[in-house]
């Protein structure tokens, strides 16, 4: 049960390391907190589901498309308003994106009807990967592998490639990367696609399992992205991974355990990965892994 | 007593030590300059002495009560006020809210605002020559106007200790002479304390009664303006002189 | 008299005498704005004064609801209720809020900026959560009825009349609400005029001055936080009683962005601003749904063509915060004032400047 209950954690997890990487990536290259990341996430479920229960249409393409249509999206929304809002303060800039996520979520959820349910036509469905005793739905499989791969070789990419690096030095010393000729608004518009990229993959699999289908209360797990990044410190690549997997883990085991926990109430799973945020906020008011800020006058 | 008295100071930043072992003191009702090349670790002594910094080594007191390890608004309730380089005024207030917030540890808050507050705030806006300003937003006024009231701020909180960082910054000559003539002013009137950081050497030698020299977070040299000015290790230390044996 | 100062007095005495002049709905449009705007104040002053960012306003108002509905409330068989007079509800209900308030203030006070922003979110998460497994509190997902303040809104067997008005149950609640907002405007304006209000805007927009001349930052940001949960309590209470009934549902992170699109709308740390706000996105569906038989593209109702009242007035109330913080910072207030005033709480960027990276 606990290996299941394991890699159920895992595989949930490394989808939440998705999206709040998505979600520090924007942080780390700009400091604007990207309150329409969960709108982003949203928007590229959508066109998934969609596009995939069309007839006749490979399960890739619709991922593409997904992928395309938050990245779009994402491009928009850089370009034509975070930018035209440079110099000004992040928590504006911030609230700003809190204005996206509405209009974004709400045309979503408009699509799909308050109590709708929007199929889509994985290709891992209901079927299961047996090893013993064990079961693992192939979807979650499925999901731990492809976000495993997605994560490894976005951070190869950051770590070798010479766009990689300069999102590095921008993040790391502005006035610096600045210097040394890199353009921030196209490291920030970057930074941009990349998060939509990666809130289209991770919306792909919060909407394949535990049961398949886009509806409006997957918006409350878009949320997660926000413990998970906080968990790990704001500014941290490696913390936002950690931060996921934390509250994919923590979440799969509180649900596993449903019942020997349910004098903590129902639906407990779906809040602890806030309490486990305030704990780690009691203790580390910057995340485990993000900088405390140091005051120069 | 001494207004300052710094023992063997020492700040480090990420394998960088800013400042190492440095002591001297500052007397009471004196003029004390800092003064070094850039980096010579002169903002880092003022921000350890506003509680920005911890230091890793030594101690700084005030009137005989330490003042390091000390949050920033504990320091301020010790008597100790200071004026920023870079000017950090709320520009969106008026001259007279600004000068109003340095008189925070002597305002009861909770309770109406007593008019005596804002009288005393008048007398030291004429003081520093911004009577006429009071009213005005400070963010419009000029460069040197907005560095009296940075001053004037300090002095609202009727400290023991004034800190300048860099007073003559971005002024010319004329602008210079009357900063130290305020400076002078402020010591003969109030009898308060004052050190400063500063690189103008004219402004420094005219009205410092003594000087402590810094070069990479070292103390080179300690005392009166021509003690220092005679100083072999100074000399060197600004003008580049091959040190003599 | 100047001609601002004749505008302010007629609206003042045509808000005096509303239930005398203007009919129910529109009334009941006043309730709504002037419940909405007690909490917009509330937020306004720990945004736009104190500049820290909060998403958790509506655990808050949750508190001050069902503080107000389970205190003043009898004991039925589907909910609790401990049957207290409704003013004295109303009252601890709303220390109850600050209590909360007050609890989590230090945490709030370490936290930097945005880490606040996002650490209130748990907050509202862990409202909702408690609220789904409390039905003895909350009734149940469906909801329970709140008791009404007593003589300003039980309902009597018969009609009453005032001075040949139909007194009915939203000119019962106009006074006892408009009393409520009169005060936390006045509160406001006494804080915001105070040099507590000057001491928050220094920590706001230059947060190491304000330590070194000797504002106990971290203190002062508690008490931001402890005001500004007080005032969502009242808030809280004020909904439950123009809404009459409180439903769990209500009180998740879309009200807290409801409420924060509020005060950016209507202009950061100005109270007038945060009462513009609160009618504009309090009304807005309500009034567009009234409307929609004029407005193309809107439904009438439930099964309809077009989009519904409400969502219509999200995406308007999504696309003003944008427009507002691209074009217009100041707000709805900022488009109002002519000239600055003396006193009046500093507006040049009502959002903090906060640390760039």
């Amino acid at each position: 049960m606990l290996i299941q209950l394991s890699l159920g954690g895992l595989s949930l997890g490394a989808v939440y390391a998705l999206l709040a990487l998505g979600f520090v990536v924007v942080f780390r290259s700009s400091g604007v907190v990207n309150f329409a990341h969960p709108a982003l996430l949203m928007i590229g479920a959508y066109v998934i589901a969609r596009v995939s229960t069309g007839a006749g249409r490979p399960f890739a393409l619709a991922v593409l498309a997904g992928v395309l249509a938050a990245t779009a999206v994402a491009l928009v929304v850089q370009r034509f308003l975070v930018r035209p809002m440079a110099g000004r303060s992040l928590i504006a800039i911030s609230i700003m994106t809190l204005g996206v996520d509405t209009i974004g979520q709400t045309e979503i959820i408009r699509r799909i009807g308050v109590d709708g349910y929007l199929p889509i036509a994985d290709p891992w469905g209901d079927r299961v990967f047996r090893a013993g005793d064990l079961v693992f739905p192939q979807s979650r499989l499925a999901a731990l592998g492809a976000a495993a791969l997605v994560i490894a070789a976005f951070l190869l990419w950051l770590r070798y490639s010479s766009w990689g690096v300069a999102m590095r030095a921008v993040a790391d010393d502005p006035q610096t990367a600045a210097l040394m000729g890199i353009r921030r608004t196209t490291v920030t518009a970057l930074a941009w696609i990349l998060a939509g990229m990666l809130a289209a993959v991770a919306g792909l699999f919060l909407i394949t399992f535990p049961s398949p289908g886009l509806q409006p209360v997957s918006a409350a797990a878009a949320l997660r992205a926000f413990p998970a990044a906080i968990i790990g410190g704001l500014d941290s690549i490696g913390g936002a991974i950690v931060g996921g997997l934390i509250v994919g883990i923590a979440e799969s085991v509180a649900q596993g355990y449903a019942e020997d926990l349910a004098f903590l109430g129902h639906g407990f799973h779906s809040v602890i990965p806030y309490l486990v945020m305030l704990a780690v906020l009691l203790v580390r008011p910057a995340g485990l892994f993000g900088t405390k800020e140091l005051h120069r006058v | 007593m001494s207004a300052l008295t710094v023992d063997e100071l020492t700040v480090r930043f990420a394998g960088v030590t800013a400042l190492d072992g440095v002591s001297f003191t500052v007397r009471a009702g004196d003029i004390h300059a800092i003064i070094g090349p850039n980096g010579a670790g002169k903002s880092t002594l003022f921000n350890v002495i506003s509680g920005a910094y911890r230091p890793a080594a030594g101690s700084v007191t005030v009137h005989g009560v330490r003042l390091t390890g000390r949050a920033p608004h504990r320091i301020a309730r010790l008597g100790v006020a200071r004026t920023f380089q870079n000017i950090a005024l709320l520009p969106g207030e008026t001259v007279e809210e600004n000068l109003l917030l340095g008189r925070h540890r002597l305002i009861r808050w909770w309770r109406p605002e007593s008019g005596r507050h804002r009288d005393r705030v008048r007398e030291i806006a004429a003081f520093v020559g911004l009577a006429r300003h009071l009213d005005t937003p400070a963010g419009i006024l000029s460069y040197g106007d907005q560095k009296r009231v940075e001053l004037g701020r300090a002095l609202c909180g009727e400290p023991d200790l004034l800190l300048l960082d860099e007073p003559a910054a971005g002024m010319n000559a004329n602008e210079t002479a009357a900063a130290a003539g305020l400076i002078r002013a402020i010591r003969d009137s109030l009898g308060i304390a004052i050190l400063l950081v500063e690189h103008d050497m004219g402004l420094v030698m005219g009205i410092a009664d003594r000087i402590t020299a810094l070069d990479f977070g070292v103390l080179i040299a300690d005392g009166t303006p021509d003690e220092v000015r005679a100083n072999h290790a100074v000399q060197t230390a600004y003008l580049g002189l091959e040190p003599s044996c | 008299m100047s001609r601002r100062r004749l505008v302010l007095a007629a609206a003042a005495l045509v808000v005096a005498a509303a239930p005398f002049l203007i009919d129910s709905f529109w009334l009941q449009q006043g309730l709504f704005a002037m419940a909405a705007a007690v909490g917009a104040l509330g937020l306004t002053l720990l945004l736009g004064q104190a500049g820290q960012l909060s998403l958790g306003h509506s655990f808050f108002l949750a508190i001050g609801a069902y503080g107000y509905t389970f205190l003043a409330a009898d004991a039925g068989p589907r909910a609790g209720g401990l049957a207290l007079p409704p003013f004295l509800a109303a009252l601890l209900a709303v220390l109850l809020a600050g209590l909360a308030g007050l609890v989590f203030s230090p945490i709030a006070a370490r936290l930097r900026g945005i880490y606040l922003g996002i650490a209130t979110l748990g907050l509202v998460f862990l409202g909702q959560h408690i609220l789904a497994n409390a039905p003895r509190l909350t009734g149940g997902d469906n909801g329970r009825s709140v008791p009404p303040l007593p003589g300003f809104g039980a309902d009597a067997g018969s009609t009453q009349y005032l001075l040949n008005v139909e007194w009915g149950r939203e000119q019962k609640l106009w006074y006892p609400l408009l009393a409520g907002t009169v005060l936390a405007y006045l509160i406001f304006r006494a804080i915001t005029r105070s040099h507590l209000g000057r001491a928050l805007r220094a920590v706001r927009d230059r947060e190491l001055m304000a330590g070194i001349v000797g504002v106990p930052v971290t203190r002062f940001k508690a008490y931001a936080f402890l005001i500004s949960s007080m005032y969502a309590g009242l808030g809280g209470v004020l909904l439950a009683l123009v809404f009459r009934r409180v439903v769990p549902e209500t009180f998740g992170i879309a009200l807290s962005i409801e409420y924060l699109a509020m005060v950016v709308i209507g202009g950061l740390g100005i109270a007038g601003g945060a009462i513009a706000g609160a009618a504009f996105v309090a009304c807005l569906p309500p009034v567009l749904e009234r409307y929609s038989g004029l407005l193309p593209g809107l439904a009438a109702g439930p099964g309809d063509a077009g989009i519904s009242a409400p969502v219509a007035g999200k995406f308007i109330y999504g696309a003003a915060v944008i427009a507002v913080l691209l074009l217009e910072p100041a707000g709805l207030a900022g488009l109002a004032r002519r000239r600055p005033r003396r006193n009046a709480p500093s507006a040049t960027e009502p959002i903090p400047t906060g640390t760039r990276k």
